[in-house]
């Protein structure tokens, strides 16, 4: 029985050279080690071929913030930089919240928060009765002034539309088969014009939403970086208020002993 | 000129983040490719090498430098891969599509090799990863360590706390039972 464990490491090339010039003696009397050597350098060059899929690593270890314990301090402890930016930030989305025209509703749908001027908006000032069909169709058909259109002003428009047609009918006393396709052919603007107003709204909440979720994430990684700073002040504060203190005990202490003396 | 990995370990364990993501740039490939052939997932060889790192990163005040450093990564990527192994309660997996696409085969073609050579090389590389998924697990082990990341015999008797010849018969085993394999399936050098 042959050393497989010596030939294994004349495989890899691990043998010490006296060791190496022995077993080399022993291959050229033993065809069964000979051929055995063979077949498992031809594994090895097998083995090469099973090479691994080459993924994007974008993998690197980042320090996480230090969240420190929140500790109650008085009112005088707000009156610092943090709570200046705090009040800032709360500036700032107020701001681009009237800007935005920033709408949040509740309804039996759920949350609905809606961006944008609206002159279909309840409360906005715009006259839904004295206004005309066409500057209501000029108007939703312009999505960069109004992104956000009130499905009961659309109703009220289809409905005007009906009423004009009708009248139209009545008139002539015929209907005839172009006013008919007339008909569906603004049915299906009216449709595309209301899928189109639903999409950009849809859009705009999503990344409204997005930015908010971005600001208040901005403003809490800020909060706590300025709280801790406000700590270790505090800290230091104390530190030298507490000497301070200890100065002045002293102080009194030698005042009252050298007046008793006298 | 680059630090060495002891170098890069001295400087993380004093803090620097740097230094610490250089070793993983330098290691992440051998680590995936480790955890990538002894469970046979992509998905899951990213999460054992990540996981890896991190692992790595919290007990680096404790590393001590016994061993090298790319030997005990490779020594916590096996310890997650066992972990991955008996939590799925399976055996590796051989991750190979069943046919060959040879637009596919075409983009890893080298200049010198032709089609037919192409498509041979896939063949073997397949009845590889398979008959590697169902070597027991010790075997498969050395076999990776040796093969693919040239680790010398000791050292990989050292992480696997074991002697030597232990190794070397574990290795043994392994590569017999592929020659077994393949000539059964007809298929690599030895069948040319």
């Amino acid at each position: 029985m042959c050393d497989k464990e010596r030939l294994v490491s004349y495989l890899y090339d691990d043998l010490g050279d006296a060791e190496r010039v022995m077993f080399e003696t022993h291959l050229r009397e033993c065809a069964e080690c000979r051929d055995e050597l063979s077949a498992l350098r031809g594994v090895r060059a097998d083995l090469i071929s099973w090479s691994p899929p080459q993924p994007d690593f974008g993998f690197r270890v980042v320090r996480e913030p230090k969240v420190l314990p929140f500790q109650p301090r008085s009112w005088r402890a707000w009156l610092t930089p943090a709570a200046g930016l705090a009040a800032a930030a709360v500036l700032v989305l107020a701001a681009a919240a009237a800007i935005a025209h920033v709408e949040i509703r509740r309804g039996p749908g759920g949350v609905t928060v809606r961006t944008g001027w609206s002159a279909f908006a309840p409360g906005s000032g715009g006259s839904e009765g004295g206004m005309t069909p066409q500057s209501q169709v000029r108007q939703a058909s312009a999505p960069a002034v109004s992104n956000a259109i009130d499905p009961a002003a659309l109703a009220a428009l289809e409905r005007r539309i009906n009423v004009l047609e009708a009248s139209a009918h009545d008139a002539s006393g015929v209907r005839n088969a172009s006013m008919l396709s007339a008909r569906s052919s603004d049915a299906e603007i009216l449709r595309r014009v209301r899928e189109l107003l639903a999409q950009s709204e849809t859009k705009q909440q999503g990344q409204l939403a997005l930015r908010v979720a971005q600001v208040l994430r901005d403003v809490e990684a800020q909060r706590v970086a300025d709280l801790s700073r406000i700590q270790q002040g505090m800290r230091g504060i104390e530190a030298s208020v507490s000497a301070e203190a200890q100065g002045h005990r002293e102080l009194t202490n030698y005042i009252l002993a050298s007046s008793k003396q006298k | 000129m680059a630090s060495t990995d002891e170098e890069l370990v001295a400087r993380s364990q004093g803090g620097d983040l740097d230094s610490f993501n250089q070793l993983v740039v330098r290691w992440e490939r051998p680590i995936y490719a480790l955890a990538y052939r002894t469970i046979g997932r992509e998905e899951d060889a990213r999460d054992v090498c990540q996981e890896t790192f991190l692992r790595a990163f919290r007990a680096l005040k404790g590393f001590k430098g016994q061993a090298k450093f790319s030997s005990w990564l490779y020594r916590i990527t096996l310890n997650l891969c066992r972990d991955w192994i008996r939590r799925e309660r399976r055996q590796p997996i051989a991750q190979a599509p069943e046919g060959v696409d040879l637009v596919e085969l075409a983009s890893e073609q080298t200049p010198t090799e032709t089609i037919e050579d192409l498509v041979a090389r896939k063949e073997i590389s397949q009845a590889v990863a398979r008959i590697m998924a169902e070597l027991p697990e010790e075997q498969r082990t050395a076999i990776l360590l040796k093969e693919y990341h040239g680790l010398t015999f000791q050292e990989i008797a050292d992480m696997l706390d074991c002697p030597l010849s232990t190794v070397k018969t574990r290795l043994y085993q392994g590569l017999h039972v592929l020659r077994r394999q393949l000539g059964r399936e007809g298929v690599g050098r030895n069948h040319v």
